[in-house]
């Protein structure tokens, strides 16, 4: 049999009952598209927090207290004096502490909630921050104690809308700061957090916070290999905390030390993995519409009997009828499959569109990797679950199907 | 050949064939006849390659057929015989053209002559007006006339006509056996099987089978006498 007349006989078998062969591929449908979604939104996400994190260098490093990232652990193990010790170390450098605010800034009327750092100048080399107007911190304002304050554009743009916001007088919880410097705006998902962000001299966040020695993070870059820097920066720190860890096991450590590097694996990893996950599922339901699809294919195997019977009897062979069979159950997953890479396609479109609201740039990627998978499934499919009732139809003896009424 | 055959039923054994002894010259016009369940159908399954005999020898064009593999006899099948069926057995919602095109697809015809192969079959049988007409449009004797289209398309050498007027009125019953007489003057070895007389008139030689044997065979000098004092009355 040529290959015109398999699908020219595979379309009529089809076609011979559209309402049955579409609710059939629904299955599939289903599946396909739920696939091409998971894997599509895993992609898009891991690129978006990817492009986020990217803007910071990856040989920067943070150092938090165990208990910023784990309930129950205690928030205050590192203190101004291990930054000091840090900063002796030849494979680091810029290394600054900072201090958490919780107060509320206002200006006038205008009231905002961002986050309040006490750092110094460092910070802005660490996280790539760029002035637009006015000056950074200085060291002067930190060794001077003055009550100055950089900041974000998000916050700005709160506090004082369009008008420009050097030499604004406003306060932090009781304590008035004038504005020195206005930041550029990072943008993206990143910069709604980032850039809200508003940054006063570590000393005097210092006495305003009141946590003595205590500070809440530590900033620092690696100077070379961000091996070494990881390696030097936890030995020196449980060496000053009389940790013994020689396993480097990170539970018992009271602090975390990471390079952005590390942070970007760890996204990356935990967005793939939930991406498998997630497709994981999404495939199961492509095995219950194989099942349909089996099922369709024997009843209209039993339908048609007679009219295997007779193709057997004009000159058929087993292996045409097979053949028939396989692509009539093949061309069904596919269309279920063009169908769901369509509607998965365009659900995840709608979704990310959705999501970009919150998030901020956001842009949709439908991966020709997960379409070709996702095809590559419900053909796979087809041909799994269509061999079964494709082998009934092929061993049909042709006497006794011609005798079926 | 000397052919037995039977239905085997949960090992229970029904035999349906005894020591059928014949043989078919190419060309003839050859009834089977008898009363239901006298295993003509069987019979004609067998020499049309629907079916295999449990035991016995079947030569078919002086060689044996008996180490054939189910895709040999579909061959043979495609090639060499063609059925027409009293159920007509066209595929529904099919057009007729597509009916007859059916066993060149199975065959080696190339695409390109098909079409004139099917034009010519469908004309033969007076239907050319009818070719894309879906099949369950036509009437009986149509449908069977285009069954009998799909027969010759392949030009086989043997055609196998089971009971094809059973389901027919006299009129169309009547065309169709002019069709098959036709097709015997141009060469054809035509089989036919029915269970009236009438019907196997129309052959040269006629095979009565009862119970699963031959009990006769009428055929030659006999059997044209026989239609000659009958036609003289």
């Amino acid at each position: 049999m040529r290959t015109k007349d398999l699908l020219h006989s595979a379309l009529e078998g089809l076609t011979r009952n559209i309402s049955r062969s579409l609710l059939t591929t629904l299955g599939i449908i289903i599946g396909v598209g739920s696939v091409v979604l998971m894997v599509s939104l895993g992609a898009t996400f891991e690129r978006f927090i990817l492009d986020q994190v990217s803007t910071f260098s990856g040989t920067t490093f943070e150092v938090q207290p165990k208990g910023m990232e784990e309930f129950g652990k205690s928030t205050l193990t590192i203190t101004e004096a291990d930054a000091e010790e840090l900063k002796k170390l030849s494979t680091v450098k810029n290394v600054t502490p900072a201090i958490f605010i919780a107060k509320k800034v206002k200006y006038g009327s205008e009231e905002a909630d961002p986050m309040v750092l006490g750092t110094s100048k460092e910070i802005f080399t660490n996280w790539s921050l760029k002035i637009d107007r006015g000056r950074l911190l200085t060291d002067g304002d930190l060794k001077g104690g003055q009550s100055v304050v950089v900041v974000g554009p998000k916050t700005a743009e709160d506090l004082f809308g369009d008008a420009d916001p050097l030499g604004k007088r406003i306060s932090v919880g009781e304590r008035k700061f004038t504005v020195v410097g206005l930041l550029k705006g990072l943008g993206g998902a990143m910069g709604t957090q980032m850039d809200r962000i508003i940054y006063i001299p570590y000393t005097v966040a210092k006495t305003m916070a009141n946590k003595g020695q205590y500070v809440d993070y530590i900033s620092l870059q690696a100077v070379g290999s961000v091996d070494l820097a990881e390696e030097d920066i936890k030995s020196l720190l449980r060496k000053r905390h009389d940790i013994k860890n020689p396993q480097n096991d990170p539970d018992k450590d009271d602090f975390v030390a990471r390079s952005f590097e590390q942070a970007m694996d760890i996204i990356g990893t935990v967005t793939l993995s939930i991406t498998i996950f997630l497709s994981l599922i999404a495939g199961i339901s492509l095995v219950v519409g194989g099942i349909g699809i089996m099922n369709i294919m024997l009843v209209s195997v039993t339908e048609r009997t007679k009219e295997i019977g007779l193709r057997k009897a004009v000159g058929a062979r087993r292996r045409d009828i097979l053949v028939q069979f396989l692509v009539e159950a093949v061309a069904l997953t596919l269309l279920g499959g063009l169908i769901g890479v369509a509607g998965g396609g365009f659900l995840g479109f709608l979704l990310t569109k959705i999501a970009a609201k919150f998030l901020g740039d956001l842009s949709f990627a439908l991966t020709i990797t997960s379409i070709l998978l996702a095809m590559g499934m419900a053909v796979g499919t087809g041909l799994v679950f269509g061999i079964y009732p494709a082998l009934r139809a092929a061993r049909l003896h042709p006497i006794e199907a011609l005798r079926i009424e | 050949m000397n052919l037995y055959k039977s239905y085997f039923n949960d090992e229970l054994e029904t035999p349906v064939l005894f020591d059928i002894n014949l043989k078919i010259e190419t060309g003839e016009f050859v009834a089977i006849m008898g009363p239901s369940g006298s295993g003509k159908s069987t019979l004609m399954h067998i020499l049309g390659f629907l079916d295999v005999p449990t035991k016995g020898h079947y030569h078919f064009k002086g060689e044996s057929t008996e180490e054939k593999l189910e895709d040999d006899l579909a061959h043979i099948r495609s090639e060499s015989v063609s059925f027409v069926f009293q159920q007509f057995n066209l595929l529904p919602r099919t057009t007729v053209f597509d009916n007859v095109m059916l066993p060149l697809i199975y065959g080696k015809t190339s695409p390109l002559k098909r079409r004139d192969f099917v034009m010519q079959a469908i004309e033969s049988v007076g239907l050319k007006d009818r070719a894309t007409f879906y099949s369950n449009q036509l009437s009986g004797g149509q449908q069977q006339r285009v069954a009998i289209a799909r027969a010759l398309v392949t030009s086989p050498e043997v055609i196998f006509a089971d009971e094809p007027t059973g389901n027919l009125d006299s009129a169309s019953g009547k065309h169709v056996m002019e069709i098959l007489q036709n097709l015997h003057k141009k060469g054809h070895t035509i089989i036919l099987v029915t269970h009236e007389r009438t019907t196997a008139e129309h052959a040269e030689r006629i095979l009565h089978i009862q119970d699963g044997r031959i009990i006769d065979d009428e055929k030659g000098f006999t059997r044209r006498i026989a239609s000659q004092i009958k036609q003289l009355k």
